[in-house]
């Protein structure tokens, strides 16, 4: 505890607040991260029709519990990305990379991922994209190590 | 005049000390999804949902109203959180039957929950913080002074507190969704199972459990075409006083008897010990059961020990309290007042199978929260206002 006291100042103190916690994922996030571990990629049938990636366990629209799993591709379209030049520790790759809206191969709505691209010219809404394994996976959304693009291999 | 509230539709899961298998938003799913079932409604049928749970901190889940929107099918409608400590959940209920007592709402599904699995919530009560003592003693180290207080006042005989935890636990053998259940229980065991919080023991401790309890609460209406049963709610109270302040009364806290006097205002209550048939109060040590028969006006101050002592608190007694097996056998914290008026609205539904008191009429739903300074009760009734 530091204390720091300024002429016009009452007493204050800086003090840190950490805990412990678990974390239980349920049936449906389990089986999906549980699927990354054998570098495959489930989603969920939603009421509609529409395939949803990563699942949810309840419909959105009709708040149903949802249980039909349906595999998709481990590769897809971009749908949106935005480029970040210069990336921070904590982002997922240490070069210039993309945030992506990624349609998979059999799924309907895209979801958030990185897109080692090498540069900015190599991406494009509609382009095609990969997915690129962790080579030790652990059932973690960065199993997925990034996306990069198809042309690139 | 108020709309008339009543509850048609009661879920609870099993209590258990860890539900690995789902997830929060699970829990609180299967509670919902057994009380609409209960209720004969589906997902459409709800105009709103009231969420409580204790602090966030118990499980890292900031705003966990916001997370659970999907699961509680709360898309579209508005969904609100209520937090009072450990009476959350009564305080919850109380909330929830306020929407529709103003007409502003038909059918609400209320739920709260605990998913004490995941987190540490005896540790969390006691955060270290800049400029203040550390005291570093839990839930049961901060009531055991007011216990050994209320013994020093009434002078009850030391063994009242077993008595209390032997009922209870007798009690939750009846009850299929009470977590600890002790087969062949006896008042010595309770003995001498080791002393945490002198005076309280470990078989006078409630657990920590996971779990999650809901209910749908309807207008007149809706309530008399729904085909179920119904717990009518007669009279709704809430009070609160501040944890420290020179001169207050942790043993009988003044909120307590405040709110007890308010809530039997509305139902037309004039001798509690006659007009209840039975009470579920919120007892997660097992000497509170004796102190808040006094704090709500069951006994005289300084009798509420005598009470216990002669058996009337228990199931065959004239005045059954905790017929579940109540707070010492089930303890997801946020969900804990909330399963007092539920097992409240349960009874005088006819609902409660084994531990059912028979023809309840009329049953007050209690629970307590932060240094007993949060009250919450209901008195809910098999007979429409």
């Amino acid at each position: 505890m530091s204390q720091d006291l300024g002429p016009e100042e009452t007493l204050s103190a800086r003090f840190k607040l950490e805990f412990d916690y678990t974390r239980s994922v349920g049936p449906v996030v389990g089986r999906f991260l549980m699927g990354l571990l054998q570098r495959r990629i489930e989603g969920i049938r939603m009421s509609d029709g529409r395939v949803l990636v990563p699942p949810t366990e309840y419909d959105p629209l009709t708040s149903e519990s949802l249980d039909e799993f349906v595999e998709v591709g481990d590769a897809g379209e971009v749908v949106s990305w935005s480029w970040v030049q210069v990336p921070r520790e904590k982002h997922p790759l240490d070069r210039p990379f993309a945030w992506a809206l990624i349609r998979l191969d059999g799924a309907d709505v895209p979801m958030l991922h990185a897109v080692d691209a090498g540069s900015e010219s190599r991406m494009r809404s509609g382009g095609r994209v990969k997915v690129r394994w962790r080579a030790e996976r652990v059932g973690h959304i960065r199993d997925i190590e990034c996306f990069e693009p198809e042309d690139a291999s | 005049m108020a709309e008339l509230c009543g509850v048609i539709g009661i879920g609870q899961t099993r209590y258990a000390a860890k539900r690995g298998d789902l997830s929060i938003a699970g829990l609180v799913r299967e509670a919902a999804l057994r009380a609409l079932e209960d209720a004969g409604l589906e997902w459409k049928d709800i105009d709103a949902i009231v969420i409580g749970k204790a602090p966030d901190m118990f499980e890292g889940v900031m705003m966990p109203e916001l997370y659970l929107a999907d699961a509680l099918g709360a898309v579209g409608k508005p969904i609100l959180r209520v937090h009072t400590a450990g009476s959350v959940g009564g305080a919850t209920a109380i909330v929830a039957a306020s929407l529709v007592q103003a007409k502003i709402h038909e059918r609400v599904l209320t739920v709260s929950f605990e998913k004490q699995s995941e987190s540490n919530a005896m540790w969390a009560l006691s955060l270290k913080q800049p400029f203040q003592v550390h005291v570093n003693a839990g839930a049961g180290g901060y009531f055991a002074p007011h216990i050994r207080e209320y013994i020093h006042r009434s002078k009850a005989p030391d063994n009242i507190g077993i008595l209390v935890a032997y009922k209870d636990r007798l009690n939750a053998l009846k009850n299929p969704y009470a977590h600890l259940q002790i087969p062949g229980v006896t008042p010595e065991q309770i003995e001498q199972s080791p002393m945490l919080w002198e005076p309280i023991r470990f078989l006078e401790s409630c657990p920590s459990s996971d779990g999650a309890c809901a209910m749908v609460l309807a207008d007149e209406r809706n309530a008399e075409r729904s085909g179920r049963s119904v717990a009518w709610v007669r009279g709704t109270a809430m009070r609160s006083e501040p944890t420290m302040f020179a001169g207050r009364d942790e043993v009988n806290p003044r909120a307590g008897r405040d709110c007890a006097r308010d809530l039997y205002a509305q139902a037309g209550i004039t001798d509690p010990r006659r007009d209840f048939d039975m009470a579920e109060i919120y007892v997660p040590f097992s000497w509170f059961e004796p102190m808040w028969l006094e704090n709500l006006g069951f006994a005289e101050e300084g009798t509420g020990w005598k009470m216990v002592e002669s058996g009337a608190t228990m199931l065959d007694g004239d005045m059954p309290v905790n017929c579940s097996g109540g707070v010492l056998s089930s303890n997801a914290i946020g969900a804990s007042g909330m399963v007092r008026f539920a097992e409240a609205a349960i009874q005088v539904r006819g609902d409660a199978g084994e531990h059912q008191i028979d023809g309840a009429r009329l049953a007050l739903g209690h629970a307590y929260g932060g240094g007993s300074q949060f009250f919450s009760m209901w008195a809910v009734s098999s007979e429409k206002p």
